[in-house]
């Protein structure tokens, strides 16, 4: 063996060695640039993709998977069944029962300032509707009530929704569509139909008389709020309750409704992005949550989405601000229900809907 | 030599035990878990299953899960017998498109096939339209969501399954059987009923009991033509497990449907090997 080759393989045994000590650090380092971010399908995912996630990637050099399926407590089945590492680093789109439960359950990472400072500029209600520090609320929006304005005339409370026939008679038979109440924004409806009888969240009576009302002129019986959709564009349902951000993105896009605020109210929904505590790039999570929370962002997403920041002082145009909620005034109004009396009391309300609905 | 078949199995053995004991263990186990608040805890109970068996909601959607199963079994089989009897018996040149017509159903997604029912059965739906043309009837008529929906639907979706494990059994039947009995002076009818039905039992007997155990653990279909007003135990148990968040009752649910079916499916192979060995 010459004194070269014997050089040369000591060399390469360096360098073997050398990259076998570096090569799990190599492989850290580059899945740190990647970020696996948890939302949802539909028209949602391309509007994330393109006001939130590509520009994200762009300005902190990463790549972002994008997982979008499942609704918000689909989601948080995953972050259970998995006990906090369902395999996204942010779960995107949980709402306040979900967000309650993870605290409850330790399976949602504890924010502060500083992961993430912009959370210091939300709105000072936010944490009465979540606990503090639980997530970053990005969206805001509201059950509102929506019509075809083709077939019907514009209604102005929700007992034309939960009595349809009085105002408009049989010609709405069939037209009417109600949802389960494993969407909150059935359980939002039904909270308005019990303060309708004067009832609310501690006595949910005067729901189920308006919902037994109603149920002869129900045509159809859905889910997920997605569903409604293809019923509303085929003209087979008139009348809904319906978040407003869904419900002015496909009023934009055609569709023949018109959303209206009833007399008695809203109900305002935060969608919240929280980081599972098995997150494998958390740091990267928390700037993905205050990339969420930053003004520019914020604006960009309210005006694609049809929603509310979730922060003061994000200027918005006067016509699109008039459909949402923005001044200290507007979210002292909106009502938020307590999240963790709803966590409690869904299962016997679904059994309730059930039983008047089967 | 000897240790080689345990060999052999030892693999599957450890991959069922793992992937199927286990989690039927665990489930079995949060069946009596109390939740409170959509969470577990650590205290045992019987809650669950007393919920469940004093809920008339859930006692119905249990007896719909074993009627469905039992419509679109037996839907299958009166449907897919003469299909797969003509299938074997044809000596059409196009045997083999015929076959393959039949299997075609398969090719497109279960929950693409159920939208077709979806268009066709809804109030405002093509059946309704065909109905009010002909002056059948003079208002629309709700025929979805009902049980009913979700057996077509089923049967359907079901259908080439039974088919084919028909024609596995009539295939196994020789035709010299028949000529026989027909040169013993027996009537066309008389050899069907008495020489190939009785050989066909088996392939019968495993064509209900496949459309059955998939059609009572079937969600798509269901929740598509059923909704959420009209429930069965898939539908239930994932309402449970992932929009309510109460996993203790969505495990009893998940325990209650795979007792009853594992009992219903042994009786029904051990009346199916009976009528065989006769």
């Amino acid at each position: 063996m010459t004194q070269t080759m014997r050089t040369k393989r000591r060399e390469l045994l360096k360098r073997g060695a050398a990259l076998a000590v570096a090569a799990p650090y190599v492989i850290t380092a580059r899945s740190q640039e990647t970020l696996i971010v948890n939302t949802q399908g539909g028209e949602y995912q391309e509007l994330v993709e393109k006001v939130v996630i590509q520009p994200f990637e762009k300005k902190f050099g990463v790549k972002v998977i994008h997982d979008a399926t499942g609704t918000a407590s689909q989601d948080y089945a995953k972050i259970r069944a998995a006990r906090g590492a369902p395999g996204f680093d942010v779960a995107g789109l949980l709402t306040p029962p979900e967000v309650m439960l993870g605290v409850k359950e330790g399976l949602l990472e504890k924010l502060t300032e500083r992961e993430v400072p912009n959370l210091r500029h939300l709105w000072d209600k936010t944490w009465q509707v979540i606990p503090a520090g639980s997530g970053a609320p990005h969206t805001l929006q509201y059950a509102a009530l929506v019509y075809n304005k083709d077939k019907l005339d514009r209604p102005r409370s929700w007992a034309d929704y939960w009595e349809p026939q009085k105002k408009y008679g049989d010609k709405v038979k069939g037209h009417v569509i109600n949802y389960n109440p494993a969407n909150l924004l059935s359980v939002y409806a039904l909270i308005h139909a019990a303060q309708l009888g004067k009832g609310g969240v501690e006595n949910m009576e005067p729901a189920w008389q308006r919902l037994k009302a109603q149920k002869p002129y129900v045509g159809v019986v859905v889910t997920g709020s997605a569903e409604a959709v293809p019923h509303f564009e085929n003209g087979q349902v008139w009348i809904s309750p319906y978040w407003s951000a869904r419900s002015g993105y496909y009023i934009d896009r055609g569709l023949p409704f018109e959303m209206i605020i009833p007399a008695e109210g809203v109900i305002g929904l935060l969608d919240v992005a929280c980081v599972p505590v098995g997150a494998k790039n958390k740091k990267l999570a928390y700037e993905f949550l205050n990339w969420r929370l930053d003004p520019a962002v914020q604006r960009a997403w309210a005006l694609a989405y049809f929603s509310s920041p979730t922060r003061p002082g994000v200027e918005l145009p006067a016509k699109f601000a008039a459909s949402q909620i923005v001044t200290q005034e507007q979210i002292a109004k909106t009502q938020f229900p307590d999240s963790e009396t709803i966590g409690a009391r869904r299962k016997d309300w679904t059994l309730k809907w059930q039983e008047i609905m089967a | 030599m000897t240790r080689t078949p345990w060999l052999l199995i030892a693999a599957p053995m450890a991959l069922l035990l793992v992937f199927f004991v286990v989690p039927n263990v665990l489930l079995l186990s949060t069946s009596f878990l109390k939740s409170e608040a959509q969470q577990l805890t650590s205290e045992l109970t019987l809650e669950n299953y007393a919920f469940l068996f004093t809920k008339p909601i859930y006692l119905w959607a249990f007896a719909r899960t074993f009627i469905v199963g039992a419509s679109v079994g037996l839907l299958t089989v009166l449907l897919g017998f003469p299909l797969a009897y003509f299938l074997v018996r044809t000596r059409s040149p196009w045997k083999g498109v015929l076959i393959a017509l039949c299997l075609a159903p398969l090719l497109a997604s279960v929950v693409v096939r159920t939208y077709g029912w979806y268009i066709i059965l809804n109030r405002f739906g093509v059946a309704n339209d065909v109905l009010l043309a002909l002056g059948i009837t003079s208002e629309r008529i709700a025929f979805m969501p009902s049980t009913g929906a979700i057996i077509i639907g089923l049967a359907h979706a079901l259908l080439p399954y039974t088919v084919l494990t028909i024609m596995g059994s009539l295939n196994g039947i020789n035709p010299n059987l028949e000529q026989a009995a027909m040169s013993l002076g027996a009537s066309r009818t008389r050899t069907f009923l008495h020489v190939v039905l009785p050989l066909s039992v088996p392939g019968i007997a495993g064509g209900f009991i496949l459309a059955f155990s998939i059609a009572i653990s079937a969600y798509a279909t269901p929740a598509i033509l059923g909704g959420p007003a009209t429930q069965v135990m898939a539908t239930a148990i994932y309402g449970f497990m992932t929009q309510l968040l109460d996993w203790s009752i969505g495990a009893a649910l998940a325990v209650v449907l795979i007792v009853s079916s594992l009992l219903l499916l042994y009786a029904a192979s051990r009346l199916g090997a009976r009528q065989a060995a006769l």
